[in-house]
């Protein structure tokens, strides 16, 4: 006798497969939520009502006096986030790439020399920044680098570079093998190869780990906050961590600023989200290259 | 065109368990312009040797000649894969998806100092000739089975290569088009005097494309010659069936009447040649025949089989008998099915391998 069991219906199933949903992103956007309904308060307001209470009387008011307040940071992030996400990005592509034809070439020993380095980068990903402030900090200062952008991007490259090769390195390593050896045997160098034939395959991947890395550096509140002395070259999280208002802490306007800073990464997000949903799916589906 | 030899030539794989001897002791000499082929069970070590010779492998011991010019010795590459003017066909192709077949047939001319109107005329060229002209703003993916084959000829064509290398090259193209696919290629590489070597665990593709072949074996060259030489007089028994369709059958030679007479169960064949004793004998199935089928002169009547079963296989029917009394299996072809269930069996004495035991 077969026993009997309770079977849902597909109905059913998708509603509690919905309901688990709704769960999750609800707890996951009510501090974000709570960010943005509270830029709308007076003054007042903030201190008075409870933080989920949204604004009585809505007053653009908190935005318009730190718009300016944002405006040199956001510049400055802009320009440290894409030219050290750009840069680690590539070059951790390259070095992905490198580790895949060192992992596959016919030299005694590169297999093994390819782990060692490999695991060598990966420590690197996982040293947490604040373990190098000192060396990091006496690094810049002594190529005189202290408080300005091509130091921040260095310092930045030298923790995204690892990260960059480490995600790419997935990407990479799902072209198959023998388009590289046909590319050799087709005269091809090493960095034609790279850039003709083994980057335009994984532009999902690139661009996915761009993504990462951009939201990575753009929310990097340590680095800066270190290797910066003046008010004047502040990037955006410390710009925000900075703001308390003229003479005293006001919340409703902390909370715009940081509704504000939060806005570039989210606009990023939304116009390149689905390349970065591409290539994790294509990296989930083994990406059929040929 | 260039002559290619391989002096000693090793290739060993260090596992954890042990070493692997992926090739052992090498020693051939590909004639400049020959088309020469590579026959052998898959994991015998042809496509490492292939590797070897592209430049993708280096030989743990032993040399590599181009011209009498050493291009790899001893575990290094001294001149390497780019350098060595290869056209390569690899076993899936490998075409390049981001790029159009037109793009990827001028990849090899794009890495050479040509201008852009000579390099379109002869990817054009090539085109023609292999047909493909209509199809090459077109992606690899967009792209038939046969197509996509040509495509990746033409790239290895195009820069008139001084060898060209095909690896496995029919197996992923349906049993229809294999053989205009071997034709083609044969012709081209005739057209162009190319030094051609192919791998291959089809005899098909041998005989279609070379006219010398070698036999590799568990890493080693057991045999070299030309293919109906290793077809006729194969040096062992896995040469044999390898190379074609054999009937493998234990037997004794006896004598009577001045005689030697080769028995296999209830089968009687009169040979000649000193063998004596229990023999190990290669029948190959054209030279097998039931009564009903037409004989000329030089078939002997062997004795009554009885028909085990008949399937229907490429154009023919493939009968499988047993001799009475025993229980090997012997399979012939025929062009209808056998009418009774016991038949006479005749033979070509003059076309048995013996081989030992």
């Amino acid at each position: 006798m077969m026993r009997e069991r309770r079977v849902l219906s597909p109905y059913t199933k998708s509603v509690l497969h919905y309901i688990a949903l709704t769960i999750v992103s609800v707890i996951w956007l009510i501090p974000v939520y709570a960010m943005i309904i509270n830029g709308f308060k007076s003054n007042l307001e903030v201190a008075s009502s409870p933080v989920l209470v949204p604004p009585s009387h809505p007053t653009l008011s908190p935005y318009m006096a730190v718009a300016h307040v944002l405006e040199t940071p956001i510049i400055n992030s802009l320009i440290v986030a894409v030219i050290a996400s750009l840069l680690s990005t590539i070059l951790g592509s390259m070095g992905a790439y490198f580790f895949y034809v060192l992992s596959n070439s016919y030299f005694r020993g590169s297999g093994m020399l390819s782990n060692f380095l490999f695991s060598l980068i990966a420590l690197g990903t996982f040293i947490p920044y604040e373990a190098t402030l000192i060396p990091l900090t006496r690094f810049i200062v002594d190529i005189n680098l202290l408080n300005s952008y091509p130091g921040l991007i260095v310092s930045m490259l030298i923790f995204y570079i690892p990260t960059a090769a480490l995600l790419m390195s997935l990407f990479v390593t799902v072209v198959p093998k023998s388009l590289i050896e046909a590319a050799r045997l087709d005269g091809a160098g090493d960095v034609k190869i790279f850039f003709k034939v083994i980057l335009p395959l994984v532009i999902p991947g690139f661009i996915s780990t761009l993504i990462f890395i951009i939201i990575e550096s753009w929310n990097n509140f340590f680095l800066p906050l270190v290797l910066t002395t003046t008010p004047s070259m502040r990037l955006v999280p410390v710009a925000v961590e900075a703001y308390t208002g003229g003479y005293g802490t006001l919340y409703n306007e902390t909370f715009a600023v940081a509704t504000l800073a939060s806005l570039i990464p989210l606009i990023i997000f939304i116009f390149l989200g689905r390349y970065f949903i591409r290539g994790l799916v294509a990296l989930g589906g083994a990406g059929k290259g040929v | 065109m260039v002559e290619i030899s391989a002096k000693s030539v090793y290739k060993i794989f260090s596992k954890k368990k042990g070493e692997v001897y992926a090739l052992k002791d090498i020693n051939l000499t590909i004639e400049s312009g020959e088309k020469f082929g590579i026959l052998g069970p898959s994991g015998a070590g042809k496509t490492t040797f292939m590797r070897i010779i592209a430049g993708l492998e280096a030989p743990t011991k032993g040399e590599l000649l181009f011209d009498e010019k050493v291009v790899a010795r001893n575990g290094k590459v001294i001149v390497g894969p780019e350098s060595r003017n290869i056209g390569m066909v690899f076993q899936n192709w490998s075409l390049y998806p981001n790029m159009t077949a037109f793009d990827n047939i001028a990849f090899p001319l794009t890495n050479m100092k040509i201008s852009k109107s000579e390099m379109r005329q002869k990817v054009e060229e090539v085109a023609k000739v292999l047909e493909i002209s209509s199809v090459l703003e077109h992606y690899p993916r967009e792209l038939s089975g046969g197509q996509q084959q040509r495509v990746a000829l033409a790239r290895a064509i195009v820069k008139s290569p001084s060898v060209l290398l095909l690896d496995e090259p029919f197996s992923n193209l349906d049993a229809r088009i294999r053989d205009s696919a071997r034709a083609l290629v044969r012709d081209i590489a005739e057209k162009l005097r190319l030094t051609v070597i192919v791998v291959s665990h089809d005899p098909a593709d041998i005989f279609s494309i070379s006219n010398r072949v070698g036999v590799i074996f568990q890493g080693e060259l057991v045999q070299v010659g030309k293919p109906e030489e290793i077809y006729n007089s194969p040096k062992s028994f896995h040469v044999a069936r390898l190379i074609g369709e054999i009937n493998e059958l234990k037997g004794k030679v006896i004598e009577e009447d001045g005689k030697n007479i080769l028995s296999i169960g209830n089968l009687a064949i009169p040979i000649s040649g000193g063998y004596r004793g229990e023999v190990k004998v290669g029948i190959r199935p054209e030279n097998l025949r039931l009564e009903e089928e037409p004989r000329e002169e030089g078939w002997v009547e062997a004795g009554k089989v009885r028909v085990k079963i008949t399937t229907y296989e490429g154009g023919h029917f493939k009968v499988t008998l047993t001799p009475l009394g025993d229980d090997q299996e012997i399979i012939v072809f025929m062009d209808k099915i056998p009418k009774e269930e016991e038949m006479k069996l005749f033979v070509r004495p003059s076309k048995i391998m013996f081989f030992k035991y």
